[in-house]
């Protein structure tokens, strides 16, 4: 077995190429100044570190913290009785509806996000629907509003939640599940107790998944929000163009990524220690 | 699947990369780096075949991604089309090659008034490709005031309306402009005042716009907004409620521009194009197809009666000596960045 | 076995469906609108779909944003899978920070990994074009397929490669009998996950594409000024008829080879 663990040389070599070198470049330039043309000097500093504590920034990385949670508790809850019902059919089905759930995100984004403005507008048709059945008076602002960018955000990230969920209830051992009802378990303590912390690995990988990506997503901020709020991310796409500020852009970056793994790291310890506990208990 | 299967599935992948990055042919070809649909089909093919040549199009979506890009070293491009301020900023940054006007002897044709603009004295780099004012466009179903000022777009009648576009230097220089400043103020004290006058407005934006605020205009979600006049064109033809003024504070001039990056490896291909583009039917053909300003002043008698009635297209005398072109602020940028992410998160 | 699915999970999973489905019926739906801005319905028209095939720009786009996906999905997925069993086989330290090396390309900005790629071409003498696109989505898809593959290899005892292992098997045989069937679900997904990011990248592709490489999404937002076509919508209805045919026809045709044992055209 000892050849298996040279099968992860191939992809250590293309990570330090592609993705380490790159990042120490990264790092380098974060600690680097600027001149007013916006090229970067070679000048040792802490300046754009330091900036990232105005008020102003850190409040900005906060909302985008809470969207993200947001996100994902939403696409989690939406997505594991899908992913359950998935994985509980028939195999036929099983394809079909892996099928169905990726394909429409085959289609562009930007196309995808701009079909959802059309929904939403306030002569679209969710507003004609809803005044046709009388439930309102007048259309609903709901374009350029948190909630439009919550909704674009859900639709955008559910095949990331959806496919590993799947993944680990599709492995799980349901002899257990038969066990369970034979000792008269409930539905819902023998989903409580068993189900759910067999497939805790799809739920971890699926709640990176989405939390990662929603916080590096600005397009549908601007969209579907009518670009009236920021988003770090939209914070260092625009360090890097419009202000030409490299270093507080790289600084940035560093910190969101560091940020990003402390807090993978924590949840991961979190779902551990849960599963765990439940293990104990079962035994 | 064995052994031998998988080393030959990664032997194919390989050979795949290996012919995709060795494919190409052997005419010249001119590699242009531009905004999407920026040139009539035709025309294009046109200057294929008359001068035996390949043309590869690729796309940008902004300004700041082509500087970025070409900064960075992605080069490989002959003919790129920035804006005006852009143009400026790449000549400072030492990114773009000096036209020879010897292969560009159609220059003679561009309308004087875009002739050694203020962001490239004496055309050293760049040729006007288009251009355009940016000024106020509303909906008269639903504003019944007359408009002529920056200052109708405070008005409290069209709160939640209002779109603005999605760029802090318009969206400043027009606060600035209101104010009877420069929209390129580097004083500290101007633009600060106008930052506090536009939280004023915050409360009224329904969103803030650059690409699609034609789509917000024509489908009335939004009555008022600060338009392009090129758009303000587009949308008339969708929705004739809507009109376009260039308010009497004067508004931001814009411009597209043909020029040539340092690294260019066909450059007096790239300086044809240019003079070819520039002969007065091809460019007739082209802007009449992609519905923009044409600044050839020998075209005019070869557009159509439609084009050339088109106000919003062909602004007048009058409404353009009212303009005036965004400049480089130097390192006031960080300041105009700083007040643009205050505004639009609403913090402080 | 069977669990009988209860009956509100059904109705939750229709909901969701229609969920999924609605903007992309309006999208169908607007590539036969006769007016060019996605605005109000002006009328039924076949135009956008004929003067799509006109189009080269959208057709060479189409092109190497297949050709990419594919080839960048097929390396990726390979390396990914790699990559998540040789982590069964390492040391805990050599663990902890591989895991986090491979969470990096996830997390990195999109503009971040863009960026700091075409520096890295620039300075290897990289010429820039499908090549460096493809390798740039290798980069990040590899750690979503090692990710998901991961996740299935968790809930794997090793139980069953010891036992085949004693029973003599070598470990090839062990891999391709044992292992590989039962991670299958989960590469398969990771390859799924794979193939979607790379067909709608833009932001790093934007910046490692080079002359004669727009793909489709650099294409798409490069319009975005003046408007998406309604030939786009027409291209993407076209794409989604064209994926789900191909996959019925895949598994009837499986189905009819196979008899009367039904089986699925994915591997699970």
């Amino acid at each position: 077995m000892k050849k298996s663990g040279l099968s992860m040389l191939p992809v250590i070599l293309w990570l330090c190429l592609f993705l380490v070198v790159p990042m120490l470049i990264v790092v380098g330039i974060s600690f680097m100044g600027r001149d007013e043309l916006g090229n970067v000097v070679l000048d040792f500093n802490l300046d754009a570190y330091a900036l990232f504590f105005d008020p102003l920034y850190l409040g900005i990385y906060w909302d985008t913290i809470v969207l993200s949670v947001l996100t994902t508790a939403l696409c989690l809850l939406l997505s594991y009785p899908l992913a359950y019902y998935i994985a509980n059919a028939g195999p036929r089905m099983q394809t079909w509806g892996l099928v169905l759930i990726t394909v429409p995100f085959w289609i562009n984004f930007l196309i995808r996000t701009y079909a959802w403005v059309l929904l939403l507008r306030t002569q679209g048709i969710v507003n004609e629907l809803l005044l046709g059945i009388g439930l309102i008076n007048e259309p609903l602002q709901m374009l350029y509003t948190k909630g439009a960018v919550l909704l674009g955000m859900v639709y955008t990230f559910i095949p990331f939640m959806v496919l590993p969920i799947y993944v680990a209830l599709e492995q799980m051992d349901k002899k257990l599940l038969e066990a369970a009802s034979d000792l008269g378990a409930t539905r819902w303590r023998s989903f409580w107790h068993i189900t759910l912390p067999q497939t805790k690995s799809g739920i971890m990988t699926g709640s990176v998944l989405v939390y990662v990506s929603t916080t590096g997503m600005f397009v549908v901020t601007d969209i579907l929000g009518g670009a009236k709020s920021a988003m770090i991310s939209n914070i260092i796409q625009s360090q890097f163009l419009g202000a030409r500020n490299w270093p507080f852009g790289s600084a940035l970056s560093v910190i969101f990524v560091i940020t990003s793994l402390i807090l993978i790291a924590l949840f991961n310890r979190a779902m551990t220690s849960r599963y765990q506990k439940v293990r104990e208990v079962r035994s | 699947m064995n052994n031998k299967k998988w080393a030959g599935l990664v032997l194919a992948g390989l050979m795949v990369m290996g012919l995709l990055s060795g494919c190409g042919s052997s005419k010249e070809t001119l590699n242009i780096y531009s905004w999407a649909d920026n040139f009539d089909e035709e025309v294009l093919e046109q200057f294929e075949q008359e001068f035996d040549v390949k043309i590869n199009y690729d796309v940008f979506a902004n300004n700041e991604d082509l500087l970025a890009k070409i900064k960075a070293g992605g080069g490989g491009y002959d003919l790129i089309q920035p804006s005006d301020y852009m143009v400026a900023t790449m000549i400072k940054q030492d990114l773009l090659a000096p036209l020879d006007m010897n292969n560009i002897p159609n220059f003679a044709n561009v309308s004087e008034a875009y002739k050694d603009p203020s962001y490239d004295p004496g055309n050293k780099y760049s040729i006007v490709y288009t251009s355009g004012v940016t000024g106020i466009a509303y909906n008269k179903k639903y504003v019944k005031d007359e408009i002529d000022s920056w200052e109708d777009l405070w008005n409290p009648e069209y709160k939640g309306k209002v779109i603005l576009l999605d760029d802090n230097r318009e969206v400043i220089g027009m606060a600035l402009k209101k104010a009877g400043h420069s929209n390129s103020s580097t004083d500290e004290a101007e633009v600060t005042a106008a930052v506090e006058d536009l939280k004023n407005l915050l409360p009224s934006v329904l969103a803030f716009d650059t690409d699609n605020i034609k789509q917000k205009m024509i489908q009335e979600e939004g009555w008022i907004a600060t338009v392009w006049s090129g758009d303000a064109s587009y949308i008339a033809q969708d929705n004739p409620d809507v009109a376009y003024v260039v308010p009497k504070e004067g508004g931001t001039i814009w411009s597209d521009n043909y020029a040539i990056p340092k690294d260019s490896k066909h450059k007096e291909l790239a300086e044809k194009f240019i003079n070819f583009m520039l002969d007065p039917e091809v460019s007739a053909k082209n802007y009449e197809s992609i519905g923009y300003s044409d600044p050839n002043t020998k075209a005019t008698e070869f557009h159509s009666e439609e084009y050339r009635n088109d106000k919003m297209i062909n602004l007048s005398e009058d409404e353009l000596s009212r303009t005036e072109w965004l400049g480089d602020v130097g390192d006031k940028l960080q300041l105009y960045d700083r007040f643009w992410t205050e505004l639009k998160s609403g913090r402080e | 076995m069977k669990t009988k699915s209860h009956p509100l999970l059904g109705i939750h999973s229709v909901v969701m469906m229609i969920f999924i489905y609605v903007p992309i019926l309006f999208i169908v739906a607007y590539s036969f609108n006769s007016s060019r801005l996605a605005a109000d319905w002006s009328g039924f028209t076949f135009d956008w779909y004929v003067s799509l095939f006109d189009n080269r720009h959208v057709m060479e786009a189409l092109a190497n944003s297949l050709t990419v996906a594919i080839v960048s999905t097929v390396i990726s997925t390979v390396l990914g899978t790699l990559a998540a069993l040789a982590m069964r086989k390492i040391g805990r330290r050599l663990k902890s920070g591989m895991g986090g090396l491979l969470y990096l390309p996830i997390i990195i900005p999109d503009i971040i990994m863009g960026l700091s790629l075409l520096v890295l071409f620039n300075q290897l003498n990289m010429p820039l074009g499908k090549m460096t696109i493809i390798i740039a989505h290798i980069t990040f898809s590899l750690s979503y397929v090692y990710v998901v593959v991961s996740t299935r290899l968790s809930g794997m005892g090793g139980q069953l490669e010891e036992a085949a292992q004693d029973l003599g098997a070598s470990s090839w045989q062990t891999f391709r009998h044992v292992t590989l069937p039962q991670i299958a679900p989960g590469i398969i997904s990771g390859a799924l996950i794979a193939f979607t990011l790379s067909l709608d990248d833009f932001m790093v592709s934007f910046f490692v594409s080079g002359p004669n490489s727009t793909t489709l999404p650099i294409y798409i937002y490069g319009q975005v000024k003046r408007g998406i076509s309604p030939e786009i919508n027409a291209l993407c209805t076209i794409l989604i008829l064209v994926t789900v045919t191909l996959i019925f026809l895949a598994q009837f045709a499986l189905n009819r080879g196979k008899g009367q044992k039904k089986q699925s055209v994915l591997p699970f």
